[in-house]
């Protein structure tokens, strides 16, 4: 299992860097660009007090005054649109994860060596689960070096707190286009259809913050449950067990799936209804003994 | 018998939604043969092989490779064997040298008996197909990427060689020395199953050839009976125009060609005595005779097969 491991992870070790790095230095920067907020809240207050609360809804706030408060900052600045920039390396890590592999028609070559569906799986999904982890390891990594600096006065655990409902929430996105990669004939769709369900889920949890009518809608919705930046203020691991409870689940019936079907020899697969199949050879079947 | 056969299908079935790939397919293959799966493309040749791996499941039928069921345990099988795929693709950010060592680097289970290859051996491999191990795949022709997958398939020394196609897209001297290869596995104990629709070079190297039809296997033999008995051409000229109408009646005779009813060139299905004891009386100025290659028998079953549709 070290071995798929491993050469997974390679694969992921330009996408850490990238993802990683880049917005590591935007929350370096964050962190000190605090100060300058901070130090010019009079005006600030008047620029933001003057946004549309629609606009505001979209950063995950309906008080301006939150924009002054670490967490507020924080959420408004980094965190609240986090899932959906990250999300897109969920999405894509997710659905390429194993139907990569078979559409670029590598995985029949892996799989006539001695290693099983089971431990191919596993390597490869814990590389998904530790890149994504890494990438959100240098963001932190960031705003600890920027802390020192910053008025936001957080420490290491506090600032931690978002990483970890970021994380439950790029865990769901990410499995649910596993899940979809091994449902659909494609990856393509699969991390097309998890995209529309991501931006989806995103734009009814914002609106329900406007509409009350989007209240119940927003329940199943996954990015309710994100917490943001406001997790610094304190986690909700209810919330947190419950993405990952589904991001399980989402892991099961994917392997479950991949344990059971045929491997692509290469490029995408076709829609099929096994059940309405299975009618139809059984009718060609009585018609050929017939 | 399981023990004298390395892989041994009853009734497999397997489809594709409504198209059905094989069709019940009966195929005993002898450990320690070189046999050669003889069909055109479509006929169920790689849906066979990847029955055997377990990479597709059959919907019917059994299968036993080196006497293991590769549903049950499909990690036994592959331990075992080396697999050569039709449509060949590696990681294309590799070196040669990292795709093979990766690959060797998959085979170290050992609670599956697995082992690992002699990396002195994978260079006298390549050494003998004048691969180097330095290049990136990326970089490399479709024929010398075919080399790397041979290589991989033959590294390990395994007890079954699965090879789809395995000559395709090498140039002829290099088709030469991977057929030498295979005949140096076999002559270590090596099993090799292998598909090809290149007829000349399994009738090169295999012990028996099976052809198969639209997914079931119609005929197995042994590769010279299989060239020996089925079809003779016969060329033959006579002093004087004859009435050729007596030949072409003969069983098993069919007329190819004919010259001024002086030269004739005949297909003879099976044995010739019937067509020598009828040609006793005519003038005959010479009687040649051609063994078919695997080829023409091939095409042979296949337009028995078209006129059998029409």
């Amino acid at each position: 299992m070290f071995t798929i491991f491993r050469n997974a992870f390679s694969h992921y070790r330009g996408q850490i860097l990238g993802w990683g790095l880049s917005l590591g230095a935007l929350c370096l920067y964050m962190a000190r660009f605090y100060n300058t907020i901070a130090a010019q809240k009079e005006s600030y207050m008047k620029m933001v007090d003057a946004f549309p609360k629609e606009l505001m809804a979209f950063f995950s706030t309906s008080d301006a005054s939150e924009m002054f408060t670490p967490s507020g900052f924080l959420n408004i600045e980094f965190f609240s649109y986090m899932p959906i920039i990250i999300g897109l390396f969920a999405i894509l890590a997710g659905s390429g994860m194993l139907a990569g592999d078979e559409e670029s028609g590598t995985m029949d070559l892996i799989l006539a060596h001695p290693v099983s569906r089971t431990v191919l799986f596993v390597g490869r999904a814990l590389a998904f689960l530790v890149a994504t982890i890494g990438i959100l390891a240098i963001n932190w990594v960031g705003f600890l070096i920027g802390l020192p600096g910053s008025g936001l006065g957080l420490n290491a655990l506090e600032i931690g707190q978002p990483f970890i409902s970021l994380f439950a929430t790029l865990m769901l996105f990410g499995t649910m286009a596993l899940v979809l990669s091994m449902l659909l004939p494609s990856r393509r769709m699969a991390a097309m259809t998890s995209g529309i369900l991501m931006i989806a889920s995103f734009f009814i949890t914002t609106l329900a913050r406007l509409d009350e009518n989007l209240e119940t809608l927003a329940k199943i919705s996954p990015m309710n449950y994100y917490q943001g930046g406001m997790a610094i203020d304190g986690l909700k691991w209810g919330w947190v067990i419950g993405l990952l409870g589904i991001s399980a689940l989402f892991v099961l019936i994917a392997w479950w799936r991949f344990e059971r079907r045929d491997i692509r020899v290469g490029g995408e697969g076709g829609w099929r209804i096994p059940m309405i199949l299975r009618l139809r050879q059984r009718q060609e079947a009585a018609g050929n003994d017939g | 018998m399981e023990r004298t056969l390395a892989i041994h299908t009853q009734k497999l079935m397997k489809s594709y939604g409504s198209v059905r790939a094989l069709r019940g397919l009966d195929l005993e293959v002898r450990r320690g043969e070189i046999f050669g799966y003889l069909g055109p493309n479509g006929s169920g040749k790689t849906t066979t092989i990847r029955c055997l791996l377990d990479l597709i499941r059959p919907n019917g039928g059994t299968v036993r490779v080196l006497g293991i069921d590769p549903q049950a345990d499909p990690v036994a099988v592959r331990a075992r064997a080396g697999y050569l795929p039709g449509e060949l693709h590696f990681d294309e950010n590799m070196s040669v040298e990292s795709a093979l060592r990766y690959l060797n680097s998959l085979r170290a289970n050992k609670h599956a008996g697995g082992h690992v290859a002699d990396w002195d051996y994978v260079r006298h491999l390549c050494e003998h197909i004048d691969l180097s191990l330095k290049l990136a795949i990326k970089n490399l022709s479709k024929g010398n990427k075919q080399k790397v997958g041979v290589v991989q398939a033959l590294m390990h020394r395994p007890e079954l060689l699965l090879l789809d196609e395995p000559t395709f897209g090498l140039d002829p001297l290099v088709q030469q020395e991977v057929l030498r290869l295979v005949k140096e596995a076999r002559q270590e104990g090596a099993t090799v199953f292998f598909s090809s629709h290149i007829l000349s070079e399994v009738q090169e190297i295999a012990d028996r050839v099976g052809i198969i039809r639209q997914g079931v296997v119609v005929e197995v033999a042994e590769t010279a009976s299989l060239i020996n008995r089925a079809l003779h051409r016969a060329r033959i000229r006579f002093r004087q125009p004859a009435d050729c109408n007596a030949l072409a009646n003969v069983p098993g005779v069919k007329v190819l060609s004919q010259d001024d009813g002086q030269a004739i060139t005949l297909q003879i299905e099976g044995e010739m005595d019937r067509l020598i004891k009828t040609l006793a009386a005519f003038e005959v100025i010479e009687f040649e005779t051609e063994r078919p290659s695997l080829e023409e028998i091939f095409l042979a079953y296949y337009e028995a097969d078209r006129n059998h549709v029409q």
